[in-house]
């Protein structure tokens, strides 16, 4: 360990770290042997004495206008440094405030898109809807003004003996509507639903609504020799008819 | 220097008061512009190196840890460098060699000695000489140790034995009269 300290102070690395001449890995071996070893504590706090007084003995009087530039000069640099502050803060609130402008508005942009991708898409739907409706309303025309179309009237069995409906069949347009204008009343939890029979499959038409639906024309699928029912339902309608609920139907 | 004066300088540094800066220069740009003379030889240009050295011993305030150096070593660590640098750029301005003159070392006018350190003068004029040129070759003129072997033409083991021998007698001849007198002085 002797050994050590002393052929760590026969060399000149403790001279060189006191000018500063060392390398950053011989500074980092001379600060841990001053650390560890009072012996190079003690040589190098002698070693800054003497280059203390070293240096003292060269001293020149420093004239006091030397001293004045100094002072002038650090003054302007704390004033450089508090400009250079504020800007510093005055930039990050600006960013800051971009930053919170451009999140705001990116979001007020999202929010707008997603409302306008919904309501282009309500758009469509009430176009479409609207086409659905015209061409409706068209062939009901088509088929309530052509002279071809022939019109029955549907009279309910026993089971429903008020039921009244007329059935408008063109057999040129291959249009088909039927305006159930009275039903009869039945339970709450029971419904009319109606029914076609196309080419031998059952097709669901859907529920008839006893009020409001009176005076509206339900589209028929046509079809040669086709026949429509009038079934009574448990509420809420059903995927097949119940044949023994039949109450009217519609050969057209 | 008093210690509690130290630690009042470091402490007024680190509050970045700039108090510090008046108290430093009162207690040590005289030595500072002495090494930095010695450095550049020139007394104008020492006094902006002294200038400089200020400015970044302000500006570094945060980088001084004073459980790796004595204040004054920092300080004259800063002032030398500055001035090898600047000796370098104004050398490398006027494209001139740095020439080491040997018989320079004593040449610094005694008029521009502060009154008080004349003593010291008398002091530094009994340092054996090969100590003197060895110390100042490496303490101001910024050379290594192995520049200033080729320039002094001294081997290199001798530099680094006067070096030592140099700077530890020295605390040992000349120490307790010269602080004995600082003391004087700054009392």
């Amino acid at each position: 360990m002797k050994d050590k300290i002393k052929i760590f102070l026969d060399s000149d690395l403790l001279e060189q770290y006191l000018l500063e001449t060392t390398s950053e890995l011989e500074s980092l071996q001379v600060e841990r042997y001053i650390a560890m070893y009072p012996e190079v504590r003690d040589t190098y706090a002698e070693l800054q004495e003497n280059l203390e007084i070293f240096a003292k003995l060269h001293a020149i009087e420093a004239p006091q206008d030397l001293k004045d530039k100094i002072s002038s000069r650090i003054k302007t640099d704390r004033k450089e440094r508090k400009r250079f502050y504020s800007y510093t803060v005055a930039a990050s609130i600006t960013a800051i405030l971009f930053i919170s402008i451009s999140t705001f508005f990116w979001n007020q942009n999202q929010n707008l898109q997603e409302e306008n991708s919904v309501v282009s898409n309500k758009i469509k739907l009430l176009e479409e809807n609207m086409k659905e409706q015209l061409e409706d309303v068209r062939n009901q025309f088509i088929v309530l003004n052509n002279p071809q179309t022939k019109k029955y009237n549907v009279k309910g069995n026993q089971k429903a003996k008020d039921l009244k409906a007329v059935a408008y069949i063109n057999p040129v347009k291959k249009l088909s509507y039927i305006n159930v204008s009275k039903l009869p009343h039945i339970p709450e939890s029971q419904c009319f639903q109606m029914w076609a029979e196309v080419n031998g499959k059952m097709i669901n038409l859907g529920i008839i609504e006893e009020a409001g639906d009176q005076q509206k024309l339900l589209a028929l699928p046509y079809a040669e020799n086709a026949v429509g029912y009038i079934t009574i339902e448990q509420k809420g309608g059903n995927h097949a008819p119940s044949v023994e609920n039949i109450v009217a139907n519609i050969a057209y | 220097m008093s210690t509690l004066l130290e630690n009042h300088i470091v402490e007024l540094l680190q509050e970045r008061n700039e108090k510090a800066i008046s108290l430093l220069y009162d207690n040590y740009a005289d030595t500072l512009l002495g090494v930095a003379n010695k450095v550049v030889r020139d007394p104008e240009l020492a006094q902006d190196v002294v200038q400089e050295s200020f400015v970044k011993i302000w500006k570094k305030a945060d980088s001084y840890d004073p459980k790796k150096a004595k204040l004054f070593t920092w300080l004259f660590r800063i002032t030398r460098n500055t001035a090898i640098d600047k000796l370098r750029s104004v050398n490398t301005k006027s494209d001139k060699e740095i020439q080491i003159d040997v018989s320079d070392v004593y040449t610094l006018g005694v008029e521009s000695i502060k009154p008080e350190l004349m003593d010291v003068q008398e002091h530094l004029d009994r340092i054996e000489d090969k100590y003197q040129i060895v110390l100042e070759a490496l303490f101001f003129q910024g050379m290594t140790q192995q520049e200033a072997s080729d320039e002094l033409e001294i081997p290199l083991g001798t530099i680094k034995s006067r070096l030592k021998i140099g700077l530890r007698e020295l605390g040992k001849i000349y120490g307790p009269a010269l602080i004995a007198m600082i003391l004087n002085i700054v009392l």
